[in-house]
């Protein structure tokens, strides 16, 4: 095939390539952005007839919609400070010292995603009456904590296993005491990568719907929980509202992050080593 | 990860091996925190729910057991397969199951396709139309899976996007809310970025060196792609494919909210047999082949990784 054909069909695909994608990943975004703002929209006009606010203040003014997006700001912070608590020393471990079992942990915490979350919250509701855990914010804490657990391990690990090992030596050689070169070199250093682990924890904890519903409902609801309800008792344009609402944290945080996660925290993370 | 330094002198090599010893035993404690909160929020009931679907009731089941209709007992000791043999004789489940799997694998498909491609131009082109394709194609990160399916509800539905830009032209586009068509797409969706990342990375690892001299000696891009690019990635190829496969399988918000009522995928099935049938034993029963499947899965990726550490040379 002579060259400027080939090369014409090939910025040919690769535009066509380019739409697709566009309009796969941006297009359902959009469009439900358009309807968090839509008074009147006929089929099959790609645009709404008209424009208003009013679903933004039917969402802002709703009590039950308010308390849950309280809840949410609330507890998710605390599921996050606990991962860090519980899994952060751990990942020190696991990427600084060689012990027994240590390769068996690492894909043990991760295997546990490879039950179905639904079947594993049927079970743990048997625990969870047995404890007296059930329609609590403990109960909530713990089922959101699971979910961070592979993140705040594996890529804090990776963080901190990146560290070169000489600069410690030269800062021991220098005369600093061990949690002076922990504090000064190793997790400053390893920084970075533990604020990708927590804000990938923090998501994970925000949207965890399901098994926050089956303990929380319907005492506590949390805002990922109140969706569902939303999107099967209010009209399209209040679920659309809150879509956007649910969205912003998300957003605001990998956005802060996103040259950490685009550089490759996350990638490096998920390598067994 | 964790090297051994050499140390030359007998003396600091002997206060070596003391120091190991000890400080295997402070990682080991270190490192259990989050072992003991695995083993007892998911490893005891996985335990307690493997019991259960055999048929034993007694201690912390007997709350569920309780509770539950159609619960099988176990006689004594010997475990019954009952709540197995109800579900393996309902037609429902076969289709539900050959439901799953051909969504996991389609959606795999797209997400692999999709993200090669994004991993290929960024590799052999790049700039900034790269760039800003692998952009776009991290932003599903971005946004919570409830909020995602149900955008991809309205965007497919009968007066979504889709239809409405074929009816401008006059034409009947398909309604593919409700339908595994849509199933598979919320799952490639959600699924997309965390593949761009791993075989972007995975590609750009490649040396330059190797390109260029095969570029010298006459190899065309697609002689590249599959003789050097394809081989030298594919660690991060098959995590990207068994993180996707494992993540779609046991899914349970996308096809809730984007899929028919039936057939329907496993993790929406167990779900309605625990709330809405009230039947917690057959429900654990799917659970359980669902764990079998990912974990299957998972013993692809474990081998995967085994199989890098060996040829760097860390095994």
């Amino acid at each position: 095939m002579p060259a400027p054909v080939a090369a014409a069909l090939r910025t040919v695909g690769a535009a066509a390539f380019a739409i697709v994608l566009l309009v796969f990943v941006l297009g359902p975004l959009v469009w439900l952005g358009a309807h968090a703002f839509a008074d009147r929209w006929t089929y099959p006009n790609l645009l709404p007839d008209s424009w208003t606010l009013r679903w933004w203040q039917t969402v802002f003014s709703d009590q039950v919609l308010g308390s849950s997006i309280q809840n949410s700001l609330l507890i998710t912070p605390v599921v996050v400070l606990v991962s860090a608590v519980v899994c952060l020393p751990a990942a020190y471990a696991f990427a600084r010292f060689e012990f027994p079992g240590r390769r068996l942990f690492l894909i043990g915490l991760f295997a546990t995603n490879a039950f179905p979350r639904m079947g594993l919250f049927a079970t743990l509701a048997s625990l969870y009456y047995a404890l007296g855990l059930m329609n609590t914010i403990a109960g909530i804490v713990v089922v959101q904590l699971l979910g961070t657990i592979v993140f705040m391990t594996w890529i804090p690990a990776a963080a901190f296993s990146a560290v070169p090992r000489s600069l410690e030596e030269a800062a021991r050689d220098a005369g600093a005491s061990r949690a002076r070169v922990f504090f000064t070199v190793t997790l400053r250093l390893a920084l970075p990568g533990i604020l990708v682990g927590a804000v990938m924890a923090f998501l994970a904890a925000f949207d965890e719907a399901q098994g926050t519903y089956l303990v929380g409902a319907p005492d506590i609801l949390t805002m990922p929980t109140e969706m569902y309800s939303l999107v099967l008792n209010f009209p399209k344009q209040v679920a659309a509202v809150f879509s956007i609402l649910l969205a912003i944290p998300s957003v605001v945080l990998l956005l802060a992050v996103r040259k950490h996660v685009m550089g490759g925290q996350l990638a490096e993370g998920f390598q067994l080593k | 990860m964790a090297t051994v330094t050499a140390t030359p002198a007998a003396a600091t090599a002997d206060r070596g091996a003391h120091h190991a010893s000890r400080s295997a035993a402070a990682g080991f404690l270190l490192a259990l925190p989050p072992v003991v909160v695995i083993a007892l929020f998911v490893g005891v009931p996985v335990v307690l729910a493997l019991a259960f679907s055999v048929g034993f009731t007694g201690g912390l089941n007997s709350v569920v057991a309780a509770v539950g209709q159609n619960v099988h007992h176990a006689d004594g000791a010997v475990p019954t397969f009952a709540a197995y043999g109800d579900v393996f004789t309902d037609p429902a489940f076969w289709q539900d199951l050959a439901l799953t799997l051909g969504v996991t694998l389609a959606s795999t498909a797209i997400v692999v396709v999709l993200a090669g491609g994004i991993g290929l131009y960024l590799r052999l082109h790049g700039g900034w139309f790269a760039r800003l394709l692998s952009g776009v194609a991290i932003v599903p990160l971005f946004i919570p899976v409830v909020i995602a399916s149900w955008a991809i509800l309205t965007f497919y539905s009968a007066d979504g996007f889709l239809r409405s830009l074929f009816a401008q032209v006059g034409l009947e586009a398909p309604v593919w809310s409700y339908t595994a068509i849509a199933i598979v797409i919320g799952s490639a969706w959600t699924s997309l970025p965390f593949a761009v990342l791993m075989i972007a990375s995975g590609l750009q690892s490649v040396p330059d060196a190797l390109i260029e001299a095969a570029r010298d000696a006459g190899a065309g891009t697609a002689r590249i792609v599959r003789t050097i690019l394809l081989p030298m990635s594919t660690v991060p190829i098959v995590i990207a494919v068994t993180f996707t496969a494992i993540g779609v399988i046991g899914s349970y918000t996308v096809p809730y909210f984007t899929g028919p009522n039936a057939p329907t995928m496993l993790g929406v099935s167990l779900a309605r047999y625990f709330t809405a049938y009230n039947q917690p034993q057959q429900s654990l029963v799917l659970a359980f082949v669902v764990f079998l499947a990912a974990a299957g899965i998972g013993a692809l990726y474990v081998w995967a990784n085994f199989r890098s550490a060996r040829r760097e040379g860390r095994v």
